[in-house]
């Protein structure tokens, strides 16, 4: 039974993949040359590493909770977002449960969510989840 | 951007439409994000960034060019808040309709001038049952970090 205190198990992205946010870009008709223009990052003063979209960095936490408790189990997801998240980079989603409440016919966990990157937080938030029994 | 009234955005509607997601669009998004493809039509949580800004008819570059924004670095994310009622599925067309509900100019800790953009967004299933909502805030600065 989950519980509050209890440690979700963590989900990482191993190596974040410029390919993958030009792919992203497409798809969401995205004009901002942060995320597949080199010479504009490298004007920013990022060394010509380009920004991951932040969507894809959420979708590490979503991935984490849908690993933890089923593709169907996502109730809300509220983040901010910090430093941004640069390809080449090592994330892993982390989080812990603070409460658990039944809903209607539901028990919903709440948790707190967070990304990190070599000890840095660059995402962090709260989700709710559907939970078993 | 100084002449820019950002507080008259406050109440904008976008023109609103009906949105489906397709196999295709979900099997890419779903892959980048690294993980396995979904079952059972299952559309990917991230989808809530896309599909509520083009179904609701506008994009990405119409609130840029609607938040003032002047090039690589003048935009950030500074968080969601994104509500799912139902799971989305593919094939489904959803009734989408939003708006922008807040704008103001604000600065930050470290003294940099920005505007904050609010806009929410929903997602309405064919029968009428709310699937899902989205409340998202941009910051667009003015000036230099």
């Amino acid at each position: 039974m989950t519980t509050p205190g209890d440690s979700i198990p963590p989900w990482t992205m191993a190596v974040v993949d410029p390919q993958r946010m030009k792919t992203m870009a497409a798809i969401l008709r995205d004009p901002y040359q942060v995320h597949w223009d080199r010479e504009a990052t490298t004007a920013m003063g990022l060394e010509g590493k380009v920004i991951n979209q932040g969507p894809l960095n959420l979708s590490y936490i979503a991935n984490m909770l849908m690993a933890w408790q089923g593709e169907e189990s996502v109730r809300r997801l509220t983040v901010s977002f910090g430093r941004p998240v640069l390809d080449g980079d090592h994330v892993t989603a982390h989080g812990t449960v603070t409460s658990v409440d039944m809903v209607g016919d539901e028990r919903h966990a709440s948790c707190d969510v967070w990304l990190e990157r070599d000890g840095e937080t660059v995402v962090t938030g709260t989700a709710v989840v559907v939970v078993g029994p | 951007m100084d002449t820019l009234d950002i507080a008259a955005l406050v109440g904008h509607r976008f023109p609103g439409g009906v949105r489906t997601i397709d196999h295709w669009e979900n099997f890419l998004l779903t892959d980048c994000t690294g993980r396995d493809q979904l079952a059972d039509d299952l559309v990917h949580p991230i989808a809530l960034f896309h599909v509520p800004l083009q179904g609701s008819g506008t994009s990405i570059a119409e609130l840029f060019e609607l938040g003032g924004a002047t090039g690589a670095g003048s935009v950030g994310l500074e968080g969601y808040d994104w509500e799912y009622f139902r799971s989305l599925r593919e094939g489904v067309p959803y009734d989408t309709q939003g708006g922008i509900v807040s704008a103001e100019p604000l600065t930050t800790e470290t003294g940099r001038r920005y505007d904050r953009v609010v806009f929410s967004i929903e997602l309405t299933e064919p029968g009428g049952e709310l699937a899902a909502r989205v409340t998202n805030t941009w910051r667009f600065y003015r000036e230099g970090p």
